[in-house]
C-alpha cells in the first residue's frame, strides 16, 4: 500500500505533524527507489479510491483496480476524474463544451452525463495511475 | 505578524470530504462516550444545536430537520488534520500546530502580500484536502485569533462585517478607525482567553465589546482579574506578550458545569457525569501547566420546576496535596459527590469546579520543611497523563478517560456506536471510498 511520506518529497515542507516515519536514505548513502516519490506528486493532495465497474477498461481501468487519486491537479478536458454525482463518485473522462462540464464513460453503452442547474458534476480528483495485481 | 488558521467544523467538514450529499445538511459529529454533539455544521447551529448538547436531547430533529449525527472518526480528521497543518507550514518560517484544527503562522520578517498569501493558502488546502479554511492576521497572537473570528463570522452571517474581511481577514491591513470599528462590532467573549465565567464579569464592569476591552486600563484588570486578561488587553493594544508556543497565563479557578436537558436521580448517572467534568477541567488544568489544591463537585435540583423538592449542595474537597493527575481529581470529586448526593432529588444541575490553583512550578517551589512535598512525578504519572492529553488531543477530547466517566458498553450504545462512524477513507486500505467505473 502506498503510504505518505513528508521527508521523502522535496517540495514537502518542514513541519511537527509527521505524516509517516522511516529514513529515505541507507547506511550505504544510496537512496532505494521509492513508489511513494515515483507516483505521488503531492502528498497532502493524494487519496486511494477502489474501483467498482468496468465502463473505463478502454482507458486501462478495470474493476478491482486501486485509484491513485490527485486533488493538486486542475482536471483538464479528457482526463481521467474522480467526480461526484449526486451521492456517488464516479470515475470518467471529463468534457468540457464551452460552460458546460460532462462525463464519459469509456463504453459506448453508458451514457454521457451532463451538469445541470439540479444535479451538478463536481471534480473532485484526477486518476493518475491504477494499481492492479497481475494474475498468473 | 501572526497568522491564525482554521478549519471551519472540522469534523464535519472532514466527513463532507468523503461524502459530499452531507454539504447542505445539518451534521453533527458525536464524542464516542457520552454522545454529545463535538462538531457542528453551520446548519446544524442554525437549528439551535450547542456545543456538547446531549445527543438524545436533538435527536429529535433527525426526523424533523432531516439532521445527520455521525460518531467521531478519529483516524480520519487526524489524518486530515496532517494534511493541512504540512500545507500550512509552508507558507511561513515558523509553525505552531495549536489543536487538531489550527496553528499559528509566524509571518514575522516576511514580506508579502498577506490577503493574497492567506487567499492563495485557503484555496490551496481547499483544493487539496477539501477542507474550508479562515485564517486571520493579526499583530500579535490574540488579535490573529480576533481576525481569525471575524473572517469566519463575516463568512457565515452576511451582514455581520464587511465582506472584504470574510473568510480572509487581515487586521495590519485595516486603519485606526476601521480596526475600532471591527472591535466595536464584536462581543467580548470572542476574544481568546475571556472564557465563559469572565464575560459576564466584565459585561458587569461595562466592558462588552472587544472595543471596551482593548480601552481599559490593563494594570487595572490585571488587579481585577489575572495577569492573563492584563496581557489581553496588551495583546489587543497591538503590544506582543505571547510569543510562539506561548499559551494564556493560568486561570484562577476552572470549571465545568452544564444544566441537563431531563433531570437525573440515580447516582451512577451523576457519577458518569462528574467524572467527564472532571477529566475536562483536569486536561485544562494541565493545558495551562498548572496543580489544584482542591475540587469542588456541585449538583442541584431546578428552582423552575416548582413542584420538585428542592437540594442544591456542594462540597469542597481539599487534596492531601495539589495535582494535576486526571486520576486523583476525578476520585477527589466522586468522593465529594457521594457526600453530597440524596436519592429521590430530580437533580437539573451538576458542576466541577478546581480551585487552589497554582503553577506546576511555583508548587515545587514553594513547599517547606513542613509541608507535604510536592511530588509531580510519582510512577511515572505526569507521563501517563500527557500521554493521555496527547492522545485526547489527536484523537480528540475523551478518546481516552478513565473509566467512571465512560459509558457501560451496553449492546445497544455499542451498535450505534458502530453505525453511525464513517469509514476511516485514508487509513484503512479495506475502508476507501469506492468509485463507480
Amino acid at each position: 500500500m502506498l503510504r505518505e511520506r513528508s521527508a521523502g518529497a522535496a517540495s514537502a515542507p518542514r513541519t511537527r505533524v509527521a505524516i509517516s516515519f522511516g529514513s529515505p536514505a541507507s547506511e550505504s548513502g544510496v537512496t532505494r527507489l521509492d513508489l511513494n516519490e515515483i507516483l505521488v506528486r503531492h502528498p497532502q493532495a493524494a487519496f486511494l479510491m477502489r474501483i467498482t465497474g468496468s465502463a473505463m477498461r478502454e482507458a486501462g481501468i478495470e474493476d478491482g483496480d486501486l485509484a491513485l487519486v490527485d486533488r493538486a491537479a486542475d482536471a483538464s478536458h479528457g482526463q481521467v476524474v474522480i467526480a461526484v454525482h449526486g451521492d456517488e463518485f464516479l470515475s470518467r473522462r471529463l468534457c468540457r463544451r464551452g460552460d458546460g462540464l460532462g462525463l464519459q464513460a469509456t463504453a459506448p453503452a453508458v451514457p454521457e452525463i451532463w451538469a445541470t442547474a439540479d444535479l451538478g458534476v463536481d471534480v473532485w480528483g484526477v486518476v493518475t495511475h491504477v494499481i492492479r495485481p497481475v494474475s498468473s | 505578524m501572526f497568522a491564525l488558521v482554521d478549519v471551519n467544523n472540522m469534523y464535519v467538514s472532514c466527513e463532507r470530504v468523503f461524502r459530499p450529499s452531507l454539504n447542505g445538511r445539518p451534521v453533527v459529529v458525536l464524542s464516542n462516550n457520552d454522545g454529545a454533539c463535538i462538531a457542528r455544521s453551520n446548519e446544524a447551529k442554525d437549528l439551535g444545536v450547542q456545543m456538547a448538547q446531549p445527543w438524545f436531547e436533538v435527536r429529535h430533529l433527525e426526523r424533523s430537520a432531516g439532521l445527520v449525527a455521525l460518531s467521531a472518526n478519529f483516524e480520519l480528521y487526524g489524518d486530515m488534520s496532517s494534511r493541512m497543518m504540512s500545507l500550512a507550514a509552508a507558507y511561513a518560517p515558523r509553525q505552531e500546530v495549536y489543536s487538531i484544527d489550527e496553528c499559528f503562522l509566524d509571518f514575522s520578517g516576511v514580506a508579502c502580500d498577506r490577503a493574497e498569501t492567506g487567499r492563495d493558502l485557503r484555496r490551496k488546502v481547499l483544493q487539496w484536502t477539501g477542507l474550508p479554511t479562515s485564517i486571520g492576521f493579526g499583530p500579535t497572537k490574540t488579535l490573529a485569533k480576533l481576525a481569525n473570528h471575524v473572517a469566519k463570522t463575516a463568512d457565515r452571517r452576511p451582514g455581520s462585517y464587511s465582506p472584504a474581511l470574510a473568510q480572509v481577514c487581515d487586521f495590519g491591513a485595516l486603519g485606526a478607525a476601521e480596526l475600532d470599528e471591527v472591535m466595536r462590532r464584536t462581543d467580548v467573549a470572542a476574544v481568546w482567553g475571556v472564557g465563559r465565567k469572565t464575560a459576564p464579569r466584565l459585561q458587569q464592569a461595562g466592558i462588552r465589546t472587544v472595543l471596551d476591552l482593548k480601552r481599559a486600563d490593563a494594570a487595572s484588570l490585571g488587579r481585577q482579574f489575572s495577569v492573563l486578561m492584563q496581557k489581553t488587553v496588551l495583546e489587543l493594544q497591538g503590544t506582543a506578550c505571547l510569543e510562539m508556543d506561548d499559551a494564556p497565563a493560568p486561570n484562577r479557578q476552572i470549571m465545568c458545569s452544564r444544566s441537563f436537558g431531563s433531570p437525573v436521580t440515580e447516582l451512577p448517572d451523576l457519577i458518569e457525569v462528574v467524572s467527564g467534568f472532571a477529566s475536562r477541567v483536569a486536561q485544562r488544568l494541565r493545558e495551562q501547566r498548572g496543580v489544584a489544591g482542591a475540587v469542588q463537585v456541585f449538583i442541584a435540583t431546578s428552582p423552575h420546576r416548582r413542584h420538585d423538592r428542592q437540594h442544591a449542595p456542594s462540597a469542597p474537597l481539599p487534596l492531601p496535596r495539589p495535582s494535576a493527575d486526571t486520576r486523583e481529581l476525578v476520585s477527589a470529586a466522586v468522593r465529594a459527590l457521594r457526600g453530597i448526593y440524596l436519592p429521590g432529588y430530580r437533580y437539573a444541575k451538576a458542576g466541577v469546579m478546581l480551585a487552589e490553583l497554582q503553577g506546576e512550578k511555583q508548587a515545587q517551589g514553594s513547599q517547606d520543611l513542613f509541608d507535604e512535598p510536592v511530588v509531580l512525578q510519582p510512577d511515572g504519572r505526569r507521563n501517563l497523563m500527557d500521554t493521555m492529553d496527547a492522545l485526547n488531543e489527536r484523537f480528540g477530547r475523551d478518546a481516552v478517560v478513565i473509566g467512571s466517566a465512560a459509558r457501560p458498553a451496553g449492546p445497544s450504545a455499542h451498535a450505534s456506536r458502530q453505525e453511525r462512524r464513517s469509514p476511516r477513507y485514508t487509513t484503512r486500505l479495506d475502508e476507501i471510498v469506492v468509485a463507480t467505473a
